[in-house]
């Protein structure tokens, strides 16, 4: 048994350890500097790829393709005279990332597909759709703040959300000091201060969005084991649960993410999901981040700046009065 | 070469995984990780950093009545009677080097208004982030994180945080709540000079307050191993007469478990700021 762990972690360690990144001054692996998210792969794989990891020359091109008429879109000065009025910003805004053949974001299982549900998490969701929602979710009401989702709130977008590419500033910056490693996520700003000493988990009774983090190296990988987590948020590129994301999840919820230089401008980012209350296997998801030294993280001042959310509840009202009359 | 390179990686991390073996399956964290922890909890609590300079890492957290009031000030009331003496303020010496705040007249009018406002004016009640100074005497702990790329100050509160620049200093963008960051030492003190600041944030719950024109230089030095000199120098013309400066020792939380929590306070807010658009 012991043996066959063990030839399981060479051949992984020849997967993941051909590059060697450098060292800080006081011996850890550096895995310091700015790593945005990249947009467009997506969560789960279209069915009709099975077990295939990448897309063929022919998918890659559409991909491609559609880049392309982004692009085309997002470098319009003036909308078409047919396009509708909303109230979300210009389609330039929003980071588009760069194609990659990645189908998709879960790779484990290997069909890149979640696992089921629990009986007990399909009952919750099942009350949760035909009722007021999960807290955090927004079901189209508007009678007070916490009807609006946790990113309509600027509350933020929790761990996993956090590390998911979602329309722009996808920022990831890491700064290591001795015994530490700092991960900051440019929106809605988040900073997790890892100790890296083997120091036990917070108490139980000590529950939050970005959850209790405990770090250590495996080699040049650093593994970061979260708990302490709360179930007021969802797995997804908000933190909300759209349709499509993973999702509610329950506070028992454990994440581990291993972060791996696997050559000197890329990092691989796995984040393994274990929830046996919410899903009926762990489920592992890679997001490839390749360094970008000219990014800049901004100060993301989402609930400072909230004019939205006041807006909405104020036009809610609104309505509700013109309709009296 | 580069088949090389990763045939000497391989034949690492080999010996590596007999290490590991041998400890018969440890948990993880333990073995190469805890010794390189080891090695880190060592480094935080001596006086030098790894490139020389002061070692500033850390979990500090400031204890005084600045975050209530900036100048010397008797105990007082608090904005809210339903709080009882739970919201009232503890009298306090001031932090302000000779407690006069020099403020143009115009600018003292609006102090005031912002004191008699306060229960619903101060940003620290709507949850926005605390500013600069502030956000280093607020009632709760900060942690930084010094590396040679960087000193990243890490906020509990609002879960704010800035990364000051330790390089060629860069000029400031659009207006932010925590300002544009360049660091330097002089000798053993960290200068900060923090510009870009929107002017939003107060000083404190008493309505001390700049503008956008606000110029902040930060001084932090090591007075010993628990404890850090904290100094800032305020200037803006459009609201003080002249620079003044406050200065204030700041403590390790020395706690064995001692690390930042989770004070995300957007929720505790939501009332204060939209209850007055909620469905009746």
């Amino acid at each position: 048994m012991k043996l066959l762990l063990f030839a399981v972690a060479i051949t992984s360690a020849l997967a993941q350890n051909r590059y060697t990144p450098p060292k800080t001054p006081w011996g850890d692996p550096d895995l310091q500097g700015t790593w945005p998210g990249n947009m467009g792969v997506p969560m789960q794989r279209r069915p009709d790829l099975g077990t295939r990891t990448e897309l063929n020359d022919q998918e890659f091109a559409q991909q491609q393709e559609q880049a392309r008429r982004n692009a085309a879109a997002d470098a319009e000065s003036t909308a078409a005279s047919d396009t509708r009025v909303g109230i979300g910003p210009p389609s330039y805004w929003t980071e588009r990332g760069k194609p990659t053949r990645q189908s998709s974001l879960i790779v484990d299982p290997p069909n890149g597909r979640l696992p089921g549900l629990t009986a007990r998490e399909e009952q919750l969701r099942k009350q949760a759709r035909d009722g007021r929602g999960f807290p955090g979710e927004w079901r189209g009401e508007a009678n007070a703040p916490d009807d609006l989702n946790i990113y309509y709130r600027c509350i933020t977008r929790g761990l996993l959300g956090s590390m998911i590419p979602v329309v722009y500033n996808n920022g990831n910056q890491i700064i290591q000091a001795p015994g530490y490693v700092a991960i900051r996520n440019e929106m809605i700003h988040e900073t997790r201060v890892i100790p890296l000493d083997g120091r036990p988990h917070v108490g139980n009774a000590i529950r939050s969005y970005m959850g209790d983090s405990r770090g250590h190296w495996e080699g040049n990988t650093l593994v970061i084991e979260t708990t302490n987590l709360t179930d007021k948020d969802a797995i997804g590129s908000n933190g909300a649960g759209y349709p499509g994301d993973p999702g509610h999840h329950s506070a028992e919820l454990k994440v581990i993410e291993r972060l791996t230089r696997v050559d000197a401008e890329t990092m691989n980012y796995e984040a393994t999901v274990v929830d046996p209350a919410t899903w009926v296997k762990p489920w592992t998801m890679l997001i490839v981040l390749k360094k970008d030294p000219h990014y800049q993280l901004l100060e993301y001042a989402c609930h400072e700046g909230n004019y939205a959310l006041g807006d909405i509840l104020s036009g809610a009202r609104a309505d509700e009065a013109a309709a009296k009359k | 070469m580069i088949y090389g390179s990763a045939t000497f990686a391989a034949a690492g991390f080999i010996l590596l995984s007999v290490a590991s073996a041998q400890q018969g399956q440890a948990p993880q964290g333990k073995g190469r990780g805890a010794q390189a922890g080891g090695r880190g909890a060592a480094a935080v609590s001596s006086a030098r950093f790894v490139d020389g300079h002061p070692n500033l890492n850390g979990v500090w957290e400031a204890l005084n009545t600045a975050n209530w009031n900036l100048q010397d000030h008797p105990a007082y009331a608090g904005p809210m009677w339903e709080t009882g003496a739970i919201g009232a303020v503890p009298a306090g010496q001031g932090v302000v080097e000779g407690n006069e705040i020099p403020y143009l007249p115009a600018a003292l009018e609006k102090k005031k208004k912002n004191f008699e406002n306060r229960r619903t004016d101060d940003p620290e009640a709507k949850c926005y982030m605390g500013g600069i100074p502030r956000s280093n005497y607020l009632p709760y702990p900060f942690q930084i994180v010094q590396s040679p790329v960087g000193i990243l100050f890490v906020y509990e509160y609002a879960s704010s945080n800035r990364l000051v620049n330790m390089g060629k200093p860069v000029e400031a963008g659009s207006d932010t709540w925590l300002g544009t960051n360049n660091g330097h030492w002089e000798g053993d003190t960290l200068v900060i000079d923090v510009t870009g600041l929107n002017g939003l944030a107060w000083f404190d719950r008493a309505g001390n307050f700049a503008s956008d024109n606000v110029h902040v230089v930060e001084r932090w030095s090591r007075a010993d191993k628990d404890h850090l000199n904290y100094e800032a120098t305020i200037e803006d013309p459009k609201t003080f007469s002249r620079p003044w400066k406050i200065d204030m020792p700041v403590y390790r939380r020395v706690e064995k478990n001692a690390q930042l929590l989770e004070f995300k306070c957007v929720e505790f807010a939501e009332e204060l700021l939209y209850g007055k658009y909620k469905k009746k």
